[in-house]
């Protein structure tokens, strides 16, 4: 049990708040989620189409960059503002 | 501030609704006028010619977005409801020009139709989901934009962002404060109601806290700058609502895993109409429009949209009351409980004891206990010391050595060579105090609901302290209310039982659970819940294992913090009446989220196959469609009217 604590702890886990435009309609905002789950270092995430957000849980190696085209490769979205916390 | 999102998305709606329909209206009126009154403006021979001119902006310019992305999708399979009106619409204009290869029937004209339909329901929807979220833009503008600060001896006005931590600010009757910070110089009251909900204003003075965006009511006050930008009590509560809208409710998994494979079911499904019609009739021309029924009669829309809407229209209207709710899930798990547990101390009470009485076992030196008393005390964090050590201000405490706290039981320490100590019963037996002299008077405290301390001296018993935490106003009131709505109501303290009974007594509370030591709350909430769901309320700073542990966790906010991880529901206000209002809305929410459910359901287990089946034109399949989202956004909406 604590060897797996340990490695856990050694993975800094990151929130980050992403503002997301274009997105209009319910499968808008689940194939966003589905196109960033698949960026590397990202663990979590939960898209709003009624707030324009993206909350991402990620690791140290995700890259803003992957962030903004995995959004763009779901369609005509387009990732606004980066938040990070 | 430039212009939102939202306001963007709703203008561009607009701007393709005006040229859609400049472009629809007339191919309306002609087809129409043909049909309906047999007055042929154009030979319908021409018809098709008509439609595909007049219709080509309305699709490809003002429906390009729509054309673009939906055509998008179909190649790399992120499909949206776009592929679907694309698709649809796409290929009603198409048959108007194979209109003149044999063709019989002409949808172009309900080419146009479609687009336009579509664009005008996304404008009524998106201007509907901006009533919905409308609560956390006017959070967002309820900050101040600028702030008087003393530089040396100037005032000067300077942009909010440029304020910095220790800064003092001054704030003149009727402006809003700034930034969170301290009261150091003057006395006003202060109407916090839009962030706290709380509709009484508050008498602040010097070292009194202060929210930033409440409204400084009648005296020139300066405040010291504790907290700015993101660490504000404001922007906590944005960022919470935020989250909270978020989030998912749990009822919506099914829904949501519907949406995802939606569209790619329903072009297989117009697919294979499309083959059965031609297969069965022989007629490519209805088999082709009744494909295209399929595809713009389907709507994700309503079913994705159900949960969300709702969910962001209830957390808003908390927010303005202020009651936050954090996790989705938490209004769906409400509806389950049965059993509402209170944390006494701060929760239930004010949380800030007094001393009452103090008792003399040798007549006439209470003063000399108290002294005692609050000598070791001093020493010591625990609320109720703190009300013994301000009971003496101003006299002189001794010297303490040695000094010890003995958790849930007292503290003890060495006041020149004599051994005191403070505490409960427990203490008392442990340390073989015979505590007979003062038995009497420390019940009868005790059955007053006082907290009471003995106070020893070796294996001689002093006195004894009486300590007392007056209850909150609106406490009875909302325990009474959550006893009318069927809920049992369980008190939780470290206090002993008499105590704790004298209090529950006079809070109308059904049970207690006494003499709980700080750690052990926890385990008493996971006691309670195998007999049932539980909702524990408490004050988030000490309570949190508790608040985790139950299955709804209720934090009272306190002040000018708010406890942002303990809980899934936070309370800005410390009243108990949050959580009546709180548990009324987390129903009334869940209640909206159900009946969207079912009536999105039911509008696609109903309209695809009517589409199928051949019934609807097009046209009706594209107007079925729009109102179906809108009345989802729409009635979510309605959540607005109940009262909570």
């Amino acid at each position: 049990m604590l060897v797996v604590e340990a490695a856990v702890a050694e993975v800094e886990m990151k929130k980050i708040k992403l503002t997301i435009e274009g997105m209009h309609c319910a499968s808008c905002s689940s194939n966003v989620e589905r196109s960033l789950k698949k960026v590397p270092g990202v663990k979590d995430v939960r898209v709003s189409v009624m707030t324009y957000k993206g909350f991402v849980e990620a690791d140290d190696n995700v890259k803003e960059e992957e962030m903004k085209k995995a959004v763009s490769r779901a369609g005509s979205y387009e990732v606004v503002e980066v938040e990070e916390e | 501030m430039k212009e939102s999102i939202e306001e963007r998305e709703i203008a561009g709606w607009k701007r393709k609704l005006i040229g859609a329909w400049v472009f629809t209206i007339p191919i309306m009126l002609i087809m129409y006028s043909g049909m309906v009154f047999g007055l042929e403006i154009v030979s319908m021979k021409w018809m098709p010619i008509v439609s595909l001119v007049l219709g080509f902006p309305v699709i490809f310019i003002f429906g390009w977005r729509t054309i673009k992305a939906g055509m998008r999708g179909l190649f790399t399979f992120y499909f949206n409801m776009d592929s679907l009106i694309a698709l649809g619409s796409v290929i009603a204009y198409i048959t108007g020009a194979l209109h003149f290869f044999g063709l019989t029937l002409d949808y172009s004209g309900a080419a146009s139709m479609i687009m336009t339909i579509f664009v005008t329901g996304k404008y009524i929807e998106s201007k509907a989901r901006g009533k919905a979220s409308s609560e956390i833009g006017k959070l967002l503008e309820l900050g101040a934009k600028k702030a008087r600060v003393l530089r040396g001896k100037e005032e000067i006005e300077i942009d909010i962002s440029d304020v910095k931590v220790g800064e003092v600010l001054i704030v003149k009757p009727g402006e809003k404060i700034p930034t969170d910070g301290v009261v150091v110089k003057g006395e006003s009251s202060i109407d916090e109601s839009m962030v706290t909900g709380e509709s009484l204003s508050t008498d602040k003075f010097v070292k009194s806290l202060v929210i930033g965006a409440t409204v400084n009511q009648d005296g020139v006050l300066h405040v010291k700058a504790t907290k700015i930008g993101k660490d504000t009590f404001l922007a906590n509560i944005i960022k919470l609502v935020e989250e909270a809208q978020g989030s998912k409710v749990p009822i919506q998994r099914f829904a949501d895993k519907i949406t995802s494979v939606f569209v790619p079911v329903i072009l297989m499904l117009a697919g294979l109409t499309f083959i059965n019609w031609h297969l069965f009739t022989q007629d490519i021309s209805r088999a082709i429009g009744v494909a295209i029924s399929v595809l713009v009669i389907a709507c994700p829309c309503a079913l994705g949209l159900a949960t969300p809407i709702a969910l962001t229209v209830g957390s808003g209207i908390g927010a303005k009351r202020g009651i936050l709710i954090r996790r989705g899930e938490a209004i769906q798990t409400m509806k389950e409980v049965g059993t509402v547990i209170f944390d006494k101390t701060g929760t239930i009470t004010k949380g800030k004891p007094e001393v009452t009485n103090v008792y003399s076992v040798a007549k006439g030196k209470e003063n000399e206990v108290l002294i005692v008393a609050a000598s070791l005390e001093k020493l010591s964090e625990h609320p109720i010391a703190r009300a013994i050590v301000d009971k003496v201000d101003g006299k002189r405490p001794k010297g303490v050595k040695k000094f010890k706290i003995l958790r849930g039981r007292g503290v003890e320490g060495l006041m020149g060579r004599k051994q005191i100590l403070i505490g409960n019963r427990t203490l008392m037996k442990e340390r073989k105090v015979d505590v007979k002299k003062v038995e009497e008077k420390t019940k009868n405290f005790e059955e007053d609901g006082k907290t009471t301390m003995i106070v020893a001296q070796g294996k001689k018993v002093l006195g004894v302290v009486a300590v007392a935490d007056s209850i909150k106003e609106d406490s009875v009131e909302a325990v009474k209310k959550l006893q009318d709505s069927g809920y049992k109501t369980v008190m939780i303290t470290g206090d002993n039982e008499r105590t704790a009974k004298a209090i529950a007594r006079d809070v109308g509370i059904d049970d207690i659970i006494a003499d709980v030591l700080p750690g052990d709350k926890a385990k008493r909430v996971e006691e309670l819940q195998k007999s049932g769901m539980v909702a524990f309320v408490g004050d988030g700073v000490n309570d949190a294992p508790a608040l985790k542990q139950a299955n709804v966790g209720i934090a009272m906010g306190t002040g000018t913090d708010i406890a942002i991880e303990a809980g899934d529901i936070v309370l800005a206000k410390g009243s108990l009446v949050g959580v009546v209002q709180a548990i009324n809305l987390s129903k009334a929410t869940f209640g909206k989220i159900k009946q969207n459910l079912f009536w999105a359901f039911a509008y696609n287990v109903v309209a695809i196959p009517l589409a199928v089946a051949g019934v609807l034109h097009p046209v009706i399949a594209e107007i079925a469609m729009a109102l179906s989202s809108i009345t989802v956004v729409t009635n979510a909406n309605l959540l607005r009217r109940k009262r909570i």
